[in-house]
């Protein structure tokens, strides 16, 4: 069936079985490869993708939950790279190997929408469903303050 | 794809321009790689460049090892730049396909600093600019000794000329190459850059999500396939059903794959594939496999009876590989003999990008992208499993989203080309979760009997150190029982060990799954006993535990073979000349460490501080960690508050990297220690998602990693492992000053640890 | 998420065990009873001659109101039903999301939900990790999530985990932690919450409550008629303290 989709601010109609995780959409028939398969299970947060302003699992998101509605995916999170996240993440070169940042970006991101400037403890609560196994967890705490302008650094 | 081999055809498949100045390195010796003209000796042993200078000045440098998080990328062109003189805006980097020709690829051991290559990789910058420098002096007609290359041009100061590198490459590149010893490196204060903290490369690509990891990767007509594989290992196909698998949309093919035959080496598993447009058409496909299974010669391995064998192979005596003094006598004739048992159980990599490869294979010849940690090893497995040639293999290296040395055996490659070729069609292999951790190639479990005797003073004067765990050699042949002596080094034979008998033994242990190396291999096994006995000693003898670390390792001195009693100590392919055992460098991580943790005043309420150390990878790296009580999660009720981390490996390049591998290694060691636990059950791994094998969490996270690095003019050493080993230990040891409750088994999540008392102050 | 619950030995079912205790606790006399307790957990007594012994009830099964009409006494009825209805109250299906603190539990041991998401201000998750991040109207199968439509905990004040029937009973009274929720609105929201049709058949191999919605809201129906009473504090269907 089609399915109308709002990605990035832009249009899309698949034709498309509307149980396929929005991951796999995104991901294999939009090209928008930043969104990443993890586990395919909600466990680890590095398919995070928001649906009209809210992080959700890309990847156990129906793409018929989402027909109709605005996803952003980290392609579309700023339009030069420069949100307050990213260049906060720049600065304090967050990634290792990289491959679950943009989820926690956009966890992070969806954070930041609704509160401004959260405390070290809403930052944890936030995130910890966004795993890293390279172990960047101390600077993504210090990035998004940065971002928040509520810390320095490290 | 690439198929022309000449000196031409490699520089251009790197996309480098043609009349540019490429200089390889091969065994310390550099050369000039003249695109135009045929390179020196035999082609398949010329090297292949390490960077290029082209006419218009851009300098580019190829990155032969793979990128996983270590930041291989931003430090080769800056260590190389520096000792060109290049400016960085105008250095780019390319990733290398996986060749021989560029040495060794694999990005595996902590090598890519050591072994000689910090000073291979500076001699080809160098080499560069002493060819630069001298077609300088002939243009300007002055003496070499007069000229500085720097901001990428060659200046001369009396006469206030410059020369921008771009125009001096033609003349360079007809220059001969100096002989080794006539290039001579920059003194270490010309590398300015590398004093501070170089910028992260990728780092734009990853918070944009414009980073390549190997299933991003895209072919025209490409199908995706994802593999039920056999649940145990050896296991093959008694029946299959695909009617209903066929029948899901978008499932193109249903595929069997060749069992393998002999050791597992890194051969693929076998399995049914279906082949498919898209991965959810791939999953609900695999999903509806009706599949009966021979489940072979491992079905009967259980965790409980491993775990028990283990225990048995250490209760008796071992084949003895480390013998100083008279170990029976000295315990006997000890005022007391302390004795206790550790076990760490198997665990998994589980890298966050599982293992995925696409693969293309047209007219005998096969081309391969993969997220692998050793494209060469790839090439040859590739090559193996079609039947071909290397030389007909390409193997190229995309991002990594994260190794941990799962990457670096290739049976996913093969698993792609398999199916490329049987498709007739390019294949994306993509593994799930669930297949990364019940096919992976394991860390070894391990059972480790330490016994001590005691004077009447509470000094150790006998030390013996049983240890058993199935062999990685099992992985690659057959009839393997005990660990080699490449496995024993890691924490046994190179433990400086200042007690007058000491005896070292190995028992025997069975494989019943695909053993590889995790990040520091047997080092998390042997530096969790050893670093965890140490404590027990302590507090056996009520003394300081930095006191008795400090006592055992003994005065400042180098450890040779003869004195730790030990035939040879393979010391990580290292010469112990370069790389001596220095109890002194373990004193002083250790000295530093707890100075910075404050240890003497170690003990606040409801906080508790542990140490341990550990050499591994020709590195020394001391930790401290804080625990305090926190049941507010699923898991044990402790938490690691804060962790101070103190790392001496040489001379370090880019520091914030070291840096960020010192954290990721807290992160990685308290992660394994809390929660990792691989098991078996009727031959099959428990473990499938990351419900049942959990990692660190941001909150679990401590709020502070506080890392130092040794400032040293040392050979630089290995970086991205030897932070793991002590992290466990010091834990468990932390836990043991907060709780009383000694673990000697890990996951801690297993051990039952008495509740928090009342009132606990909040951590700050 | 709901942690899928692993198969269990037939013995720790909590059906089974609550089905043989029930009986003793409502057969007992108020002194038979502490003398029970005070044996520490023995094996349970013979029913006493007395009162009237209902029928046990069938395996996965709530008794119907009818079969509590052999307790003359409106009261005694009252208590009989409401630790009928607390057969469901505290199962697992239902505790899980009725947490006194933050965290929502998972699987038949209440272990701390993995992820550890937070109630946050709504029941619904914090930014960034909402219920509805991940939880879906409906359970998926490919992901091992449980689903139903506004997927949440209820509110703190009517935290069921670890509460002994008799304080669910009068906090189900109170409406100043029911939100103003009259007795009604709880029948109600048994037989028609989408939460609660969830645990009655909450899929995979998880473990569903006796009964179904319409059953234990027709209980709830009437212990309301007969007056609402609470049972005594020692009166649990476990038989202990949870």
């Amino acid at each position: 069936m089609t399915i109308s989709l709002h990605v990035n601010g832009q249009a899309h109609d698949l034709d498309a079985d509307p149980d396929m995780p929005l991951l796999w959409a995104l991901r294999d028939l939009l090209g928008l490869t930043g969104t990443r398969y993890g586990c395919g299970e909600a466990h680890c947060g590095a398919c995070t993708v928001h649906l009209d302003g809210r992080a959700v699992r890309a990847c156990v998101t129906p793409l018929g939950r989402a027909a109709g509605r605005r996803v952003l995916t980290i392609e579309g999170l700023s339009p030069d790279g420069r949100h307050p996240l990213q260049a906060a993440w720049v600065e304090l070169a967050v990634p290792q190997c990289g491959f679950c940042q943009a989820g926690q970006i956009m966890c992070a991101a969806a954070l930041l929408a609704a509160n401004p400037r959260p405390s070290d403890a809403e930052i944890d609560r936030s995130l910890a469903g966004n795993l890293c196994r390279c172990g960047t967890y101390t600077r993504i705490r210090a990035a998004v303050k940065k971002a928040a302008g509520t810390g320095g650094g490290p | 794809m690439t198929r022309d081999l000449s000196r031409r055809g490699f520089l251009a498949g790197l996309g480098l321009a043609a009349g540019g100045l490429a200089i390889g390195v091969r065994g310390g010796r550099a050369f000039l790689i003249a695109d135009a003209r045929a390179a020196p000796g035999d082609a398949a042993l010329a090297p292949n460049p390490f960077v290029h200078v082209a006419p218009d000045g851009t300098v580019t440098i190829v990155c032969h090892r793979s990128e996983m998080g270590q930041g291989v990328r931003s430090t080769l062109p800056a260590l190389i730049g520096e000792e060109l003189g290049a400016d960085p805006s105008r250095i780019r980097v390319v990733q290398a396909v996986g060749d021989r020709r560029y040495g060794d690829q694999n990005t595996d051991g902590s090598t890519t600093m050591r072994r000689g290559h910090y000073e291979e990789l500076r001699t080809a910058g160098a080499t560069a600019r002493v060819l630069l420098v001298a077609a300088a002096a002939r243009r300007l007609r002055v003496r070499e000794a007069t000229l500085v290359a720097r901001d990428h041009a060659v200046h001369h100061a009396a006469s206030k000329r410059s020369i921008g590198f771009g125009a001096l490459v033609a003349a360079a590149a007809r220059l001969p190459v100096p002989p080794p010893g006539k290039v001579t490196l920059r003194p270490v204060a010309e590398l300015t850059r590398l004093a501070g903290d170089l910028p992260l490369l990728d780092a734009p690509a990853h918070v944009d999500g414009s980073a390549v990891f190997a299933a991003d990767v895209r072919l025209p007509g490409m199908l995706t396939a994802v593999i039920a594989r056999p649940p145990v290992l050896g296991g093959t196909v008694a029946t299959l059903d695909d009617r209903a698998a066929r029948a899901v949309p978008g499932v193109r093919d249903v595929l069997r794959l060749p069992a393998p035959s002999g050791p597992p080496r890194f051969q693929p598993l076998g399995g049914v594939a279906v082949l498919a447009d898209h991965p959810w058409a791939a999953l609900r496909g695999r999903a509806a496999l009706a599949i009966t299974w021979d489940h072979g010669a491992h079905a009967g391995w259980n965790a409980a009876a491993d775990r028990a064998a283990l225990a048995a192979a250490v209760a008796a005596p071992g084949k003895v590989v480390r013998a100083v003094g008279e170990l029976d006598r000295a315990l006997a004739g000890a005022d007391r003999v302390v004795r206790a048992d550790y076990h760490v159980p198997y665990l998994a990599h589980a890298p966050m990008e599982p293992p995925a490869a696409v693969a293309r294979v047209d007219g005998g010849r096969c081309e391969v992208w993969a997220c692998t940690q050793n494209p060469q090893s790839g090439r040859a497995e590739v090559a193996r499993a079609l039947g071909l040639d290397e030389r007909d293999v390409t193997v190229h290296v995309t991002l990594l989203g994260g190794g941990f040395g799962r990457k670096s055996k290739p049976d996913f490659l093969a698993e792609a080309a398999l199916l490329a070729r049987a498709a007739g069609a390019p294949v994306r292999v993509q593994w799930t979760r669930d297949d990364d951790l019940r096919h992976g190639y394991y860390h070894s479990s391990c059972a480790q009997h330490l016994a001590a005797g005691l004077d009447a003073r509470g000094k150790v004067v006998g030390w013996l150190h049983r240890t058993a765990f199935p062999s990685i050699a099992t992985t690659f042949a057959p009839g393997v029982t005990h660990g080699g002596d490449g496995e024993l080094a890691q924490g046994i034979l190179d433990l400086a060990l200042d007690v007058p008998a000491v005896r070292c033994e190995v028992g025997a242990a069975t494989a019943h799954a695909r053993i590889g190396w995790l990040r520091s291999v047997h080092n998390i096994n042997h530096g969790f006993a050893i670093g965890s006995f140490i404590d027990e000693l302590a507090a056996a003898t009520g003394r300081d535990p930095r006191e008795l670390w400090l006592e055992l390792v003994g005065p400042p001195r180098l450890v040779t073979p003869a004195d730790a009693g030990v035939a040879s100590n393979p010391n990580y392919g290292e010469s112990l000349d370069r790389h001596p055992v220095d109890a002194g460098r373990l004193r002083d991580v250790i000295e530093r460490v707890t100075a910075r943790a404050d240890w003497s005043a170690a003990r606040a309420r409801g906080r508790a501080l542990g140490l341990a150390a550990h050499r591994s990878f020709v590195a020394y790296v001391g930790v401290v960690v804080s625990v305090v009580h926190d049941r507010s999660r699923r898991g044990p009720p402790v938490r690691a508050d804060e962790v101070w981390i103190t790392i001496d490996a040489g001379r370090v390049v880019n520091r914030d990297r070291v840096r960020s591998q010192m954290e990721g290694a807290v992160i990685f060691g308290l992660g394994l220690a809390l929660h990792g636990e691989i098991t078996a059950r009727d031959g099959q791994i428990e473990q499938a998602s990351f419900r049942d094998y959990p990692l660190l969490r941001l909150p679990e996270a401590p709020r502070a990693i506080h890392v130092e690095i040794v400032d040293s003019d040392r050979p630089p050493a290995g970086v991205g492992e030897p932070g793991v080993p002590p992290v466990a230990p010091a834990l468990c040891n932390a836990v043991f000053a907060l709780t009383g409750t000694r673990v000697r088994a890990l996951p801690l999540a297993r051990a039952s640890l008495p509740a928090a008392p009342m009132a606990m102050p909040a951590p700050t | 998420m709901e942690r899928a619950a692993r198969s269990r030995p037939a013995h720790l079912r909590p059906g089974r065990d609550r089905d043989r205790v029930f009986v003793r606790v409502l057969g007992a006399t108020a002194a038979l009873a502490a003398a029970a307790g005070a044996c520490g957990g023995g094996r349970p007594p013979p029913p006493p001659a007395g009162p009237p012994v209902l029928a046990p009830a069938a395996a996965g099964a709530l008794r119907s109101p009818d079969d509590f009409l052999a307790i003359a006494d409106p009261a005694a009825r009252s208590r009989a039903l409401f630790l009928e209805i607390s057969r469901v109250l505290t199962h697992p299906r239902c505790v899980n999301c009725h947490p006194a603190d933050d965290s929502p539990r998972q699987g038949d041991d209440a272990l701390r939900h993995d992820p550890p998401v937070a109630r946050g201000p709504d029941g619904r998750g914090v930014p960034g990790l909402h219920c509805g991040s991940c939880h879906q109207d409906r359970n998926l199968d490919h992901a091992r999530v449980p689903g139903a439509p506004d997927w949440h905990l209820a509110p703190a004040t009517m935290a069921w985990l670890g509460v002994e029937p008799a304080a669910i009973c009068l906090q189900l009274k109170d409406p100043a932690r029911t939100g103003g929720k009259g007795l009604p609105a709880i029948a109600h929201h048994l037989e028609h919450d989408p939460l609660v049709a969830w645990g009655f058949a909450p899929g995979a191999d998880r473990a569903a409550p006796p009964g179904s919605p319409a059953a234990v809201a027709a209980l709830a129906r009437a212990w309301i008629e007969t007056g609402a009473h609470c049972p005594p504090p020692t009166a649990t269907p476990a038989g202990g303290a949870p």
